[in-house]
């Protein structure tokens, strides 16, 4: 039978998994599979696995859990391999490569950080600190029909957009970069300008912490500064 | 997991729809892959995107930004935080968790397989994410 994988630690994790359900409906059973050095937390794998909220609540748990008691290499959600063994094997090739990933991560979390801005307090202030824009601004609530001038505004006012959201996603993680071993930008999404994974070591974890605290009061209300963590190291396996 | 709320100081435990559709992307598209073992099928997962309208430079998102402007009343100037953080405050938090929610059960339950969308989208260095109307939302997760 197929098993699931979550999480590979090293075989001297405590793998306290009692209470935690895995993958399916109804929940499968986590497990560990053991190899010389290295551990993986397993399951029996759900026939036509889908990946509904509670399967990856699920996964995200057992991370959650192994990492309470160590450094865990979370997998990807949905993999899976056709029997334990298979697993064994994975295990034992990369045993090495496994091994020294788990020691960079040691002590280490990933903290993820999304931030948007308000879209009208955005326009206000382009327009209050653009004299070109906010003069077509004007001519066109004045009156002046000409298309050309809506076209005018909307062009500059798109690259004003973009310029400061730019600008200000690079403070942010210039801001936090040094407190942070290692970090990881991907694509913002929804309203977003910014969407960022930082590495964070435990001893730098309170000076991290106080930064964005400092930061997302400096940007203030019109900014949505959203950070999670201490996660799994997700980004930085 | 785990929540930062920007405004206090402490490290709130939480684990609502919210908080798991944020960090959505990472369990999905991150994480250690193992290349000899299989993906479950992914698809309808990636709705994840469905409100991340890209700001491209077109003349529908030029007429959009326009139009925006010539709507704001510059002269009533700023808002005035003292009257509106109480009200804003409590309406979005249910609108935004709601919201979550929502997009979340979306996300997991309807069939679409953009995750290689998701990927091009990723790569193209001109993609900007355009901003819908919105009030600012503070989401304080408990």
């Amino acid at each position: 039978m197929a098993v699931y994988v979550y999480s590979i630690v090293a075989a001297d994790h405590p793998q306290r998994l009692g209470g935690l359900n895995g993958v399916g409906d109804p929940p499968s059973t986590l497990r560990v599979v053991h190899a010389e050095e290295l551990s993986a937390v397993v399951s029996d794998a759900p026939e036509g696995l889908r990946p509904k909220r509670r399967d990856l609540a699920a996964h995200q748990a057992v991370q959650e859990r192994l990492m309470a008691d160590g450094t865990v290499l979370p997998l990807q959600f949905g993999l899976t391999a056709p029997d334990d063994d298979a697993v064994r094997s994975a295990l034992e090739e990369r045993a090495e490569q496994y091994a020294d990933r788990l020691e960079a991560l040691e002590g280490c979390a990933e903290y993820n950080l999304k931030a948007g801005q308000e879209e009208e307090s955005l326009l206000r202030r382009i327009l209050l600190e653009s004299d070109e824009a906010r003069e077509l601004n004007e001519r066109i609530k004045g009156g002046d029909s000409n298309p050309d001038l809506a076209l005018a505004l909307g062009e500059l006012v798109v690259q004003e957009v973009q310029a400061r959201n730019e600008a200000v996603a690079g403070e942010v993680v210039q801001a936090l970069r040094p407190f942070a071993r290692d970090e990881r930008s991907a694509a913002p999404a929804g309203n977003d300008f910014v969407n960022v994974s930082f590495l964070v070591a435990r001893e730098d974890k309170e000076r991290f912490l106080a930064e964005e605290k400092e930061l997302a009061a400096e940007l203030g209300e019109n900014f949505d500064v959203r950070l999670h963590g201490p996660l799994p190291a997700y980004s930085f396996v | 997991m785990t929540v930062v709320p920007q405004g206090g100081g402490t490290v709130a435990r939480g684990g609502g729809s919210g908080n798991l559709y944020d960090i959505l992307e990472l369990i999905l598209d991150r994480g250690l892959v193992i290349d000899v073992f299989v993906r479950v099928s992914l698809v309808g997962i990636e709705i994840l995107k469905i409100d991340a309208r890209i700001v491209v430079a077109s003349v529908d998102t030029y007429l959009r930004f326009a139009e925006a402007c010539n709507r704001l009343d510059l002269e009533s100037g700023r808002k005035a935080p003292a009257q509106l953080t109480d009200v804003v405050g409590e309406v979005t938090q249910g609108g935004a968790h709601g919201k979550s929610k929502g997009a979340l059960t979306g996300a997991m339950e309807a069939v679409a397989d953009t995750l290689q969308q998701r990927r091009e989208g990723e790569k193209e260095p001109e993609a900007r994410h355009e901003r819908a109307a919105r009030r600012p939302t503070r989401r304080r997760e408990e």
